[in-house]
């Protein structure tokens, strides 16, 4: 159980995040939506560690995140950022492996043991086949995958994935999207995704967690939550929000933007 | 309109021309010098009491201390030197713009070239015919030339010491060593003083030899020439003993590595006879006593 | 297979490193023999061949060993601190202090007729550090990462500052100090003894030392800083260490041959060329083919135009200037 109580945090300055809280279920896959810059991705480096909240605290269990060395955190959590740009042309399996740093020693080499891990997340990640690619030749969907399968490499019980999709054409948005799931169902991966894509949130996140001006509008069952009054409070757009029998989910289809 | 601007110029470089040449027939009164050794032979000359200007690294003779300072060879400051009202300029002969500068406005330029020391004789006599001191000039020119006769004939028929003459060192270790090469004046008096200089063959006024290089050429005597005063005497050891690995150097070994301090080593001017005598007394002391 | 890539590269450019500094001592602008310089029953100063070999050749391969290596593993752990792979050892001002202060003892060494403050090695040393201290006392606050963009901003400022009090101190040199001071900067590994090795040893081996901490983390640092941060790197530590190190590795360097350009970026750039980016085999390749290339490019700096030498700036500027060049062109 991952959980931040009443946490504010401010780059310098006023609050980009105002009394937040918010609890991960284990096993559940919880969408973090909003407008750009309402705060999610502060919130999800609030939640992996990376920054530490002026006000409140973030607990995984019952431990703090500040009592816990980045090493040990890293084992639990794993995040997997919007884009990825690394200076050197690393290769596929390279980049896959760094996700076995938490897990070796300061001047420990990787084993078969890692070696396997590696290749288990590349199996799951259907990326098998660009095991030896550079990592820049790839495309896009391709390096957003092997990115996860590096977080998955990282065997955590904990996944955080910060606009995943915003880079993706529609094709590698919907491989993405099934990817997560298929990962929560079979992995038993928890997950939080922070979105702006109310339609990528609707098909794959049991809960959403929605966000405005850095402080929680509404929190809850995503059917519960995603309605066109939601929609219209996060962009001022009247939608209409509708059960996708071939879909499966609940699908927002914007109709107009509202004035004033 | 091409053919006016033609005129123009040619006009132009007439009036220059006869400026130039009303100039030169006579003796210049007002005399700026941006060449310290210049400075020095226009004292030696007689001319001191015409020198009105001078460089900023002029300390010889000590009459200088008084003169207003001009700038030297990256820096000359035009202004200062036209608000002097000179009417002889002695420049670098690399400062060329300069000199045009000068010409263009009808003041004399006398450029000064580096080399051996029949140019720093000639330069003697320039400067000294240029400033109504010929006689002085010439005078000087033989006291230099007797000088050099008479160290020759006192260090003639002994062995000739194969001789490095070092002008620039780091502090304390034997990194950036810099020597005296086969053409200059240095060079000449080294072979007046009675020394074969070991980079004879390098046909260039300095050359920077290796640690190597200075192993395999093996000089017997080593002398270092500085222009400043001589440091304390814990320095002065230290700076010696700087030389103590190359051991196998016959000079290094046999106790001939000389520490020598004093401007007038250094400067291509009337002071080069007592340069190569100093050298001459290092290199044959037996041939002084 | 990690371990079996990175014993196969070490053992390959350590061969090379080696065979390099075994080599070079024999080589030189006049022939010595090794039966002779290795005769004990010649006295040492009357025995040439010797004094060439231990006195002239061995410090000068050495020092080009030391200076190469560390040169361009400065250049790996800064390319990848700086997630910049155009990075330099000298991208941060540590060099311009270094020249600032070698610069400073040549001008007025002389006058001040204190021992320590006329060394140039030293000063240049003193000046290494101060420029270091400022970037870092710039670019860092407690318990924050570095910011790379700070960072390389301060660095390229205090290059541009310290550029130009070395010139304003160039204009009140005078002619052979200015000269000396041209000189110093083309760089020179003819140190003349072994006690310049001997003194800059306790910094190069410090700097070695953290360097073999750094590689996997800077793999992961190279890759972003946020990403290190959540596979568990403690971004601020190695950032911290990184820098230090690099510049103590640079300054070491630079205080004992001047500032020697090229190694820090050449020798990176073609061993990854070789052997692929993974920091873990490209640290120490690039520590060892660093000596190799420095000790080759000395060679041909003190024997091509024999008895004159080329400095060994210059040849290392003619191979990586062209080598660079070549570069670009063949990735766009």
């Amino acid at each position: 159980m991952l959980t931040a109580e009443s946490v504010s945090f401010g780059y310098g300055g006023a609050f980009t995040l105002t009394d937040v809280s918010v609890e991960i279920a284990p096993g559940s896959l919880t969408g973090v939506l909003g407008p750009n810059g309402c705060g999610k991705t502060t919130l999800l480096k609030l939640l992996c560690g990376v920054l530490r909240p002026d006000r409140g605290r973030v607990r995984l269990g019952d431990r703090p995140l500040g009592s816990m060395t980045r090493r040990e955190l890293a084992r639990h959590i794993a995040v997997v950022p919007q884009e990825t740009h690394p200076a050197f042309d690393y290769s596929v399996m390279e980049m896959v492996l760094m996700g076995r740093h938490p897990h070796l020693g300061a001047f420990e080499l990787e084993g078969p043991a890692d070696f396997e891990v590696a290749r288990q997340a590349l199996d799951a990640t259907g990326t098998s086949h660009l095991a030896d690619r550079r990592y820049m030749t790839l495309s896009g969907g391709e390096k957003q995958r092997v990115i996860i399968a590096s977080a998955l490499a990282q065997a955590t019980e904990m996944l955080l994935l910060d606009e995943p999709t915003a880079s993706l054409d529609l094709g590698y948005q919907l491989e993405v999207a099934s990817l997560l799931a298929r990962l929560n169902r079979e992995r038993k991966v928890t997950m939080v995704l922070a979105t702006h894509d109310l339609n990528l949130a609707a098909s794959v996140c049991h809960q959403l967690v929605v966000m405005r001006g850095g402080r929680i509008l509404a929190a809850g069952a995503t059917r519960e939550v995603l309605t066109g009054k939601t929609v219209r409070e996060l962009y001022d757009v009247d939608a209409d929000v509708q059960f996708h029998d071939r879909a499966g989910h609940l699908t927002v289809v914007p109709v107009k933007r509202i004035d004033g | 309109m091409a053919a006016r601007q033609k005129k123009l110029i040619a006009l132009a470089a007439l009036l220059c021309l006869s400026f130039a040449s009303h100039a030169s027939a006579q003796v210049a009164r007002r005399v700026v010098s941006l060449v310290p050794n210049v400075t020095e032979i226009l004292f030696a000359v007689g001319a001191g009491a015409q020198v009105v200007g001078i460089s900023s690294y002029d300390d010889f003779p000590p009459e200088t201390k008084s003169l207003p300072r001009v700038g030297a060879l990256l820096d000359p400051d035009t202004e200062r030197i036209f608000s002097l009202r000179p009417d002889l300029v002695i420049v670098y002969g690399s400062q060329g713009e300069l000199e045009s500068q000068f010409t263009r406005t009808g003041i004399r330029v006398y450029p000064y070239r580096h080399g051996g020391i029949d140019d720093v004789l000639q330069a003697i006599r320039d400067v000294a015919r240029l400033t109504g001191h010929t006689a002085d000039g010439d005078r000087v020119v033989r006291g230099m030339q007797k000088q050099f006769a008479a160290i020759r004939q006192r260090v003639g028929g002994r062995p000739r010491p194969k001789t490095m003459v070092v002008i620039g060192r780091d502090a304390g270790e034997l990194r950036g060593v810099y020597a005296s090469g086969g053409v200059g004046f240095l060079h000449e008096v080294l072979e007046i003083a009675g020394g074969d200089d070991v980079f004879a063959d390098q046909k260039r006024e300095a050359v920077q030899p290796s640690n190597e290089t200075m192993i395999v050429r093996a000089p017997q005597v080593i002398i270092e020439v500085h222009a400043g005063d001589p440091p304390a005497s814990q320095v002065l050891e230290k700076e010696r003993a700087a030389w103590n690995q190359l051991a196998s150097v016959p000079a290094v070994r046999n106790n001939r590595v000389h520490l020598l301090y004093g401007g007038y080593l250094l400067a291509a001017g009337p002071r080069l006879g007592q340069a190569a005598d100093t050298l001459a007394r290092v290199l044959h002391p037996e041939a002084f006593k | 297979m990690v371990r079996a890539r990175l014993t196969s590269v070490v053992c390959a450019y350590g061969a090379l490193a080696l065979g390099a500094c075994l080599a070079a001592p024999l080589i030189g602008s006049t022939h010595i023999s090794l039966a002779r310089a290795f005769d004990r029953s010649v006295p040492f100063a009357d025995n040439v061949d010797a004094q060439i070999f231990f006195v002239a050749r061995m410090p000068r391969v050495l020092t080009g060993a030391i200076v190469g290596s560390t040169l361009a593993a400065a250049g790996v752990v800064m390319q990848a601190l700086l997630g910049n792979p155009l990075a330099t050892p000298f991208t941060l001002g540590v060099s311009t202090g270094a020249a600032l202060g070698a610069v400073l003892a040549i001008t007025f060494g002389s006058s001040l007729a204190v021992g320590v403050l006329a060394s140039v090695p030293l000063a240049s040393l003193a000046g290494a550090v101060v420029a270091s201290a400022i970037v870092y006392a710039l670019a860092t606050r407690p318990g924050r990462p570095i910011s790379t963009m700070v960072l390389l901003l301060a660095g390229v400022t205090l290059n541009a500052f310290f550029s130009a009090l070395i010139l304003f101190v160039q204009y009140a040199a005078d002619f052979t100090q200015a000269y000396r001071t041209i000189r110093w900067l083309m760089g020179d590994l003819d140190v003349g003894s072994f006690a310049p090795i001997v003194a800059s040893l306790p910094m190069v081996l410090l700097s070695l030392g953290i360097f073999a901490f750094l590689p996997r983390p800077l793999n992961l640092l190279s890759v972003g800083a946020d990403t290190a941060a959540t596979r568990g790197v403690d971004v601020g530590r190695t950032q911290r260490l990184a820098f230090l190190s690099a510049s103590l590795a640079t300054a070491a360097a630079v205080s004992l041959a001047g500032p020697i350009g090229f190694v820090g970026i050449v020798v990176p750039h073609l061993v990854r060329l070789m052997v692929g980016v993974d920091h873990r085999v490209v640290l120490p390749a690039s520590a060892l083919f660093g000596a190799a290339f420095l000790v080759g490019c000395d060679l041909v700096a003190r024997t091509v135009l024999a008895p004159v030498e080329v400095p060994v700036g210059v040849v290392t500027a003619m191979v990586g200037g062209p080598f660079f060049l070549w570069l670009l062109v063949r990735k766009s």
